[in-house]
């Protein structure tokens, strides 16, 4: 069967300048500036698309499709990386991209340290930067949040409660990271190796001092790899991932959701009158707003998905962000709405890689939000600016002015 | 209703417990901890565990009788 034959295109090209379908490019500005039609054109009659950048890959756009494919590690394996077109030599971030059952040994150790218990704890920290990040900005009346807020609280919520960075070096690694995913291909290792560096001498100073069992002398005392300790190098990769993780995901919920609200009056008095509504708000905000829009998957051996024959050796992207936005597993998906009492989504992935941070990142959102919502009840956009985006396998945003008061368009 | 939750599956998400923490609740890691079971749920309960059962990103809980 020729796949081309089984799906309709008709006006794809033609509404995107690019034909998403058989020609699609995670990087174009043109997937970025139309993101959310793409995808619901993708996932209403697209179960898989095809990419001719680099050596070539494919997107799995379906929700069933997508936890088939992710939770089926056997078939779709992350051990040759996340990222599409992945440089020559760029060390394997774990555990990110490794299988079973390494990968495993991993989680088994990581785990309780980013279970809700674990997690639970770190509240009042949050809270109290949350309160910091706000007090710089308040009396301005208004803020750029993404700069002053979002960007800067998950970081230090991860830095201050799990790995004992100086908060200071934040803006340093976040801008490694982001260039390491968004940056030119050609940049893209160079980038990461800076952030490994650092948190490699990290690792090594803590290595040399009295263990106290946390998360970094967990870290640092490896796990179990074909028999033996697994090398050093794998250490800091791990360290590196969560960093990743940790530093550069939940910043976009949380600007989504202020952008939400500040655009949405009724919604911002529901959640600011009944603090209770948050959480449910949350989960639906982490569906709407997609840090991890795509990761990848390379295919061990022929097999069947969507409707298309995938070879070995074959390269997929896991669309997570077209699959939490199919009518097939969600009721009318393309609208937000905070008091939906079914979310179904694939926003932290499926499968044995099912993101660990995913009780972190609900519980800053939640507090986060707790906090903009009781000291600045009301807030809307600046008038006259507008938001950008910026997408790869992850999406962001780059800025988001806020006014607070009534002075805005939309109170 | 009665409901079983496939060990394999589950990927520790917290859907279940978090919105019918009457029914499912978290272990160590943040699984399900009644992952591996099979149990009745009782009638007052059912509701919440109809919306944990459907909120399972990993299609790992499943209605296997009444
Ligand atoms: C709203 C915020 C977040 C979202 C939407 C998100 C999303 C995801 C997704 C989709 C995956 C699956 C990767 C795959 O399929 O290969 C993942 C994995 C991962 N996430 Fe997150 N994440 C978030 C926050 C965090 C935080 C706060 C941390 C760290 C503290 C973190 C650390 C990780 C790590 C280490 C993995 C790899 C897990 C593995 O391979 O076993 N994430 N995340
Ligand atoms: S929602 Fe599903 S995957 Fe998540 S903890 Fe419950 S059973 Fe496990």
């Amino acid at each position: 069967m020729q796949w081309k034959d089984t799906v309709d295109t008709t006006g794809n090209a033609e509404r995107f300048g690019r034909d998403m379908f058989n020609d699609f490019d995670i990087d174009d500005p043109k997937f970025n500036d139309n993101f959310y039609d793409v995808l619901d054109d993708m996932v209403a009659r697209c179960p898989v698309a095809h990419s001719t950048v680099g050596t070539g890959y494919h997107l799995i756009n379906n929700y069933e499709d997508v936890r088939k494919a992710g939770q089926d590690w056997r078939t779709f394996s992350s051990a040759k990386g996340f990222q599409p077109n992945r440089g020559e030599g760029i060390p394997y971030l774990y555990p990110e991209e490794s299988d079973p059952p390494y990968h495993t040994n991993w989680r088994r150790a990581l785990n309780p340290f980013f279970a809700p218990e674990n997690v639970n704890a770190m509240e009042e920290s949050i809270r109290a930067d949350a309160n910091d990040l706000i007090d710089a900005f308040i009396a301005d009346g208004k803020c750029e949040f993404v700069g002053q807020f979002a960007s800067e609280l998950p970081g230090r919520a991860f830095f201050k409660n799990l790995i004992g960075v100086p908060v200071e070096d934040l803006p340093m690694l976040l801008q490694a990271m982001d260039r390491h995913i968004y940056g030119p291909v050609a940049e893209r290792g160079e980038q990461l190796g800076i952030a490994l560096a650092y948190l490699g001498n990290y690792l090594k100073e803590r290595s040399e001092q009295p263990s106290t069992g946390d998360l970094i002398d967990t870290i640092a005392a490896g796990v179990e790899r074909d028999g033996e300790t697994c090398p050093w190098e794998d250490r800091v990769s791990i360290l590196t991932d969560l960093t990743l993780g940790g530093i550069a995901t939940t910043t976009f919920v949380m600007s989504g959701a202020m952008l939400h609200l500040a655009t949405h009056p009724e919604d911002r008095l529901t959640l600011a009158k009944d603090p209770s509504k948050i959480p449910n708000a949350v989960e639906e905000f982490v569906r709407y707003f997609p840090p991890v829009v795509a990761l990848g998957r390379s295919v061990t051996k022929d097999v069947e998905l969507g409707g298309y024959e995938f070879k070995k050796d074959d390269f997929v992207l896991l669309n997570y962000a077209s699959a939490s936005r199919d009518p097939k597993a969600l009721d009318d998906p393309q609208r937000l709405d905070i008091n939906r009492d079914k979310i179904l989504h694939t926003a932290f992935g499926v499968g044995p890689h099912r993101c660990i941070g995913s009780h972190l990142a609900r519980l800053e959102l939640r507090v986060v939000l707790e906090e903009l919502l009781r000291r600045i009840p009301d807030f809307s956009v600046e008038p006259g600016t507008t938001q950008e985006y910026e997408t790869g396998v992850l999406r962001t945003m780059k800025s988001l002015h806020l006014v607070f008061g009534d002075q805005g368009d939309a109170s | 209703m009665k409901i079983a939750v496939d060990q394999e599956l589950c990927s520790g998400h917290g859907r279940c417990y978090s919105l019918a923490p009457g029914v499912f609740s978290p272990d160590d890691d943040g699984f399900c901890a009644e992952a591996g079971t099979e149990f009745v749920v009782p009638e007052e309960l059912v509701k919440q565990a109809q919306l944990g059962v459907g909120s399972c990103p990993e299609g790992a809980i499943r209605e296997i009788g009444t």
